[in-house]
C-alpha cells in the first residue's frame, strides 16, 4: 500500500474545469474541490456509503451508465459532467418516483431538490401506488415510527448494526417496491434487542423516526 | 446442420447418477489432461480460445481465470447455476442429464486458479438438478477424487452445493455471494470486482455452468479447435433455449453464430399458432425483441450487439402474429417488479411505475404523456441502477415499442393480434 | 401471533433439534441451508423456531427475519401442507398458463392471484419462470414437476376433493 501524497495527484475535468486532485478520492469529494456540490439523499458522513438513492449519479465520458459520485473514485483524465441533461433527467425522474410513493412533507431538503429539478410527481397519476405501512407505530416511550415517510435510505439499519451500535434490532421486510424497515417478526421495539440509544432517530432524514416528545407536540399543534 | 453436439453429447446416453458410467463415457479425461498441462497452460488455453461468459454478460473467461490465479489465497470458485432468466433452461438440462461434467468443470477451474474451496449455487426450484449434482459431488468424495486429492493428484479441494431460495437477483454474481454468506440478495457496488473482492471478501472466480463445461472439450482439443466454431470474436459451441410458439421447443446445441432462421425453422421446426412469425424475444425478460426482418442475424454476442439486440443466456422465445403482445409485456413488467431486490431507487421505484404504465397499456387505458413517462422511467433505470437487473428491466419493453409498430393513437401493435378493424368491431 | 411450535409433533421437534445440533455455531453463512432443512420439517418458520435457529447459528434474529422475507421459498406464516406453483411467465403464458391457473383456483376455491385453502391443505402460487419452458405450461407440486399440463389434468393433480 502506498499512501497518497501530493506528488501523485491526477488530472480530472469536472463540468469543463480541469484540476489536479489526489487519487483515490470519490467524485463527490473531487467535485467539492472544484466548488461543485453534488446532491445526495442516502449519503451520511459517518456511515458506510451504499449508493442506494442514486441522486448523486454523474456522467463520466465513455462509461456505459451514469456513475454514483458518493462511491465511484476518480481516475486520471476522467471527464465528468455533474449536471448534464442525462443526469438531470435521471435525478428528476428519481425524485418524481420517490415523491409519488412516499410522504415527503417533513423532508425539506428533498423538497428543495424537487424544486431545483422541476420534479412533478403527479405525472404518475392518482393510481400510482404509494408506500402504505398502516400508520404510525407508537410502541415505546422514546420514539415513534411512521414508515409512510420512509425513503429506505438504510441509515437507521446501518447505525443499529455494524456502522455504530451492533444492536441488530432493525432489518427489512419483503423486497422491491414493497421493502419496509422491520423488526424480528414485526415485534414492538420493546420486544426487540433495541437499547433505545436514539441513533436511528438522529440519522433519519424524513421524520419517519421521531422522538416521542416532538411527535406529541406536533399532534397537539395539529389538533 | 452437420454439427455434432459436444457439450450435450452425453445427455440421454450416460446414467447421470453413476460415476462409473460417466467415466465409461469419457468422463474425467479432461481433468486428467488438465492436471498434465498445469494451471498456467490451462489458463493460456482458455484465454486463447476467447471463451466469452455464457451467463449473459459475455465477459472473457480467460481474463477472469488469469486475474484470480494471480491473487493470494484463500480464494474461491463459484459455479453460477441460479438460472432464473425467463426462457432459460440450459443449465438445468446439463445438471440433470450430465451432472458430473459440471463437477469436472468446477474441479478444472479450481485447480487452474488455485482455489481449494468451490461452491455450486443452484436455484431452489431445481430439486432434481440439486439432487443430481449433490450426488455427483458425493460420489467423487467417495471415490477419493475430492477432498484431499483431485483424481489422483494431491490437491485439497472441497465442493459445496448450495440451494437458492427463490430470488432471480441471486443470479447476479455479487448478490449470489451475499446469499452464500447468509444474507439478503443485495448486489454489491462494483468495483471492487469479484476477482479481487468476492465471496467472503476474497478473490473469487464465478462462472456460468455452460462456461465451465466448455473447459472440458477445450483442454482436450485446444483453442484452435474451439475457434473453428463460430466467429473469432465469440467462438465455440452454444446452447440455445427454444420456447414459445415453435414446433419443437427445447435445448439446441449449435455453433455460436448460427442464424436465427436456422434455429427457428431448421432446429425448431417452424412457427406454430398462426404460423406467421410476429417476433422473437432474445435473451429472456432482460433481453430484446427482434422481428422477422432480423431472421438472418448470426446468434453470437457481437453480431447481435450490432443490431441493438443481445444474446444474453441464449434464450429464443418465438411469437406468432396472433399473440397478445400487450399481455406479454405485462408479464415482463410484472416479473421485474416482483424480482427487484429494492436496494436502489431507480429499480425499486421504477419497476413498479413501469408495471403501472404497462398495465394501463394492456387495459387500453394509456394516458397522454404515458409513453414519454415510460421512456424516462426506463432510461433512468437503465442509466442509474446499481446492477444489471434494473439496467435491463426496460430493454424488452423498449425494443417491443420500437420494433413492433406500436401505434399510440390506437394503443395497438400493428404486427400482433387480429387486424385492428376486427378488434374495434369486437369492442 | 400464531405459535406453530405447539402444533409440531414430538417427532418433528426431535428432527428440528437434530438439525440445529448439526448447525451449532456454524455462523451466518449456514443460514440458508439451515432454513431449508428446518422448513422441510416444519412447513414454515415461526418466531420460536427462528429464535432457536438464531441461537444455534449465532445470528441476530432480525437477520433471520429479513432473509426469510427476501426469499420466496421461505415462509414466516402458515402455508398449505402442499404447495402448487404455477408458472405464468412468457413461454408458459404462450402455452396457456392462464387456463391452468383458472383451473387450479376454481378447484381449490382460492384467488387466481394465489392463496391457501381454508382447510390448509393447499397453497396456490403464481411463480416466476420455473425454467421448464420447453415443457410449457409447467407447474410444480412441492418438489415434483409437471410439464405440458392441461386444465383437465388439474383435478387429478389436486386430488379427489372438489
Ligand atoms: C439480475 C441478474 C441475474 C443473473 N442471473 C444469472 C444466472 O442465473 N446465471 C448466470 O450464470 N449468470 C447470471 N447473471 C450474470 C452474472 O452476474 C455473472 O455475469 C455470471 O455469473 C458470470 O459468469 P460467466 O462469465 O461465465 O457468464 C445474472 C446477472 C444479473 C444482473
Ligand atoms: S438494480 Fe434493482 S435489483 Fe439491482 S440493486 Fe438496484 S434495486 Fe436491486
Amino acid at each position: 500500500m502506498t499512501t497518497p501524497s501530493h506528488n501523485n495527484r491526477i488530472w480530472i475535468t469536472i463540468d469543463g474545469r480541469s484540476l489536479q486532485v489526489p487519487p483515490d478520492i470519490t467524485i463527490r469529494e473531487a467535485a467539492a474541490l472544484a466548488g461543485v456540490e453534488i446532491p445526495t439523499i442516502c449519503y451520511h458522513d459517518a456511515l458506510t456509503p451504499n449508493a442506494v438513492c442514486r441522486i448523486c449519479v454523474v456522467e463520466w465520458r465513455g462509461a456505459r451508465t451514469l456513475v454514483p459520485a458518493c462511491v465511484a473514485r476518480v481516475a486520471d483524465n476522467a471527464i465528468i459532467q455533474t449536471n448534464s441533461r442525462r443526469v438531470r433527467t435521471a435525478r428528476r425522474t428519481l425524485l418524481e418516483m420517490l415523491a409519488s410513493a412516499v410522504d415527503l412533507s417533513q423532508a425539506p431538503e428533498i423538497q428543495a431538490m424537487m424544486q431545483e429539478y422541476d420534479a412533478d410527481p403527479d405525472r404518475f397519476g392518482p393510481e400510482a401506488r404509494r408506500r402504505e405501512t398502516g400508520g404510525v407505530k407508537d410502541d415505546n416511550p422514546f420514539y415513534v415510527r411512521d414508515y409512510d415517510k420512509c425513503i429506505l435510505c438504510w441509515r437507521c439499519v446501518q447505525v443499529c448494526a455494524e456502522d455504530v451500535q451492533h444492536t441488530f434490532a432493525l432489518g427489512f421486510n419483503h423486497r422491491g417496491f414493497d421493502t419496509e424497515i422491520a423488526t424480528f417478526f414485526n415485534l414492538g421495539m420493546k420486544e426487540t434487542t433495541c437499547v433505545f440509544c436514539g441513533n436511528c432517530v438522529g440519522v433519519c432524514p424524513t421524520g419517519a423516526l421521531k422522538g416521542k416528545r416532538l411527535y406529541e407536540l406536533e399532534l397537539r399543534g395539529d389538533s | 446442420m452437420s454439427y455434432r453436439p459436444i457439450l450435450t453429447a452425453r445427455i440421454g446416453k450416460v446414467d447421470p447418477t453413476s460415476l462409473d458410467d460417466y467415466v465409461a463415457h469419457g468422463g474425467f479425461q479432461a481433468l486428467k489432461r488438465a492436471l498434465a498441462l498445469g494451471p498456467d497452460a490451462i489458463i493460456d488455453i482458455v484465454t486463447q480460445a476467447n471463451v466469452l461468459g455464457r451467463g449473459g454478460a459475455a465477459f472473457p473467461a480467460g481474463i477472469k481465470w488469469k486475474a484470480v490465479s494471480t491473487e493470494p489465497g484463500p480464494k474461491y470458485v463459484v459455479a453460477n447455476a441460479d438460472e432464473s432468466e425467463p426462457g432459460t433452461f440450459k443449465d438445468r438440462i446439463i445438471m440433470e442429464g450430465d451432472p458430473f461434467s459440471l463437477v469436472e468443470g468446477v474441479i478444472i477451474a479450481s485447480y487452474a486458479v488455485g482455489a481449494h474451496q468451490a461452491y455450486i449455487y443452484i436455484r431452489g426450484e431445481y430439486p432434481l438438478a440439486i439432487t443430481r449434482v449433490q450426488n455427483a459431488v458425493d460420489a467423487c468424495y467417495q471415490a477419493g477424487m475430492l477432498g484431499e486429492r483431485i483424481l489422483d493428484r494431491r490437491y485439497p479441494l472441497d465442493i459445496e452445493v448450495r440451494r437458492g431460495a427463490g430470488a432471480y437477483i441471486c443470479g447476479e454474481e455479487t448478490a449470489l455471494f451475499e446469499s452464500i454468506e447468509g444474507k439478503r440478495g443485495f448486489p454489491r457496488i462494483k468495483p471492487p470486482f469479484p476477482t479481487q473482492v468476492g465471496l467472503f471478501g476474497r478473490p473469487t472466480l464465478i462462472n456460468n455452468v455452460e462456461t465451465l463445461i466448455n473447459a472440458l472439450p477445450l483442454v482436450q482439443h485446444g483453442p484452435d479447435w474451439f475457434r473453428t466454431m463460430g466467429p473469432l470474436d465469440s467462438p465455440g459451441p452454444k446452447l440455445y433455449c427454444l420456447s414459445g410458439r415453435i414446433r419443437r421447443p427445447g435445448l439446441v446445441e449449435a455453433p455460436m453464430g448460427t442464424t436465427l432462421y436456422d434455429l427457428i425453422y431448421n432446429y425448431g421446426g417452424g412457427v406454430t399458432g398462426s404460423g406467421e412469425l410476429g417476433g422473437v424475444l432474445l435473451g429472456g425478460a432482460a433481453g430484446t425483441f427482434v422481428t422477422a426482418d432480423d431472421l438472418d442475424v448470426f446468434m453470437d454476442f457481437g453480431s447481435l450487439r450490432e443490431i441493438d439486440a443481445a444474446l444474453g443466456s441464449g434464450v429464443v422465445i418465438v411469437f406468432d402474429t396472433s399473440v397478445d403482445m400487450k399481455a406479454v409485456l405485462r408479464r415482463i413488467a410484472r416479473f421485474f417488479a416482483h424480482e427487484s431486490c429494492g436496494k436502489c431507487y431507480p429499480c425499486q421505484l421504477g419497476t413498479q411505475r413501469q408495471l403501472e404504465i404497462i398495465e394501463r397499456l394492456a387495459a387500453d387505458r394509456l394516458r397522454p404523456g404515458d409513453l414519454q413517462l415510460l421512456s424516462e422511467v426506463g432510461q433512468t433505470m437503465t442509466d442509474a441502477s446499481i446492477c444489471g437487473l434494473g439496467q435491463t428491466a426496460h430493454s424488452a419493453i423498449r425494443t417491443a415499442l420500437k420494433r413492433f409498430d406500436f401505434d399510440p393513437s390506437t394503443g395497438h401493435f400493428a404486427r400482433f393480434g387480429p387486424p385492428s378493424g376486427v378488434q374495434e368491431a369486437l369492442a | 401471533m400464531k405459535d406453530a411450535t405447539h402444533t409440531l409433533t414430538p417427532q418433528q421437534l426431535a428432527a428440528v433439534e437434530t438439525v440445529l445440533a448439526r448447525y451449532q455455531g456454524k455462523g451466518r453463512s449456514a443460514l440458508l441451508p439451515c432454513l431449508h432443512e428446518v422448513q422441510a420439517i416444519t412447513g414454515w418458520l415461526d418466531p420460536e423456531i427462528c429464535a432457536a435457529i438464531g441461537q444455534s447459528l449465532r445470528v441476530p434474529l432480525v437477520q433471520i427475519h429479513e432473509v426469510i422475507e427476501f426469499y420466496t421459498l421461505f415462509y414466516n406464516r402458515p402455508v398449505g401442507r402442499r404447495i402448487i406453483r404455477v408458472c405464468d411467465d412468457v413461454p408458459c403464458y404462450l402455452a396457456g398458463s392462464e387456463a391452468i391457473i383458472r383451473a387450479c383456483a376454481t378447484r381449490l376455491r382460492v384467488d387466481e392471484g394465489g392463496g391457501t385453502t381454508e382447510d390448509g391443505a393447499w397453497t396456490l402460487e403464481i411463480h416466476p419462470c420455473l425454467g421448464r419452458c420447453e415443457q410449457a405450461p409447467f407447474l410444480m407440486i412441492d418438489d415434483e414437476g409437471y410439464g405440458h399440463v392441461t386444465p383437465e389434468q388439474i383435478a387429478d393433480l389436486l386430488g379427489g376433493k372438489p
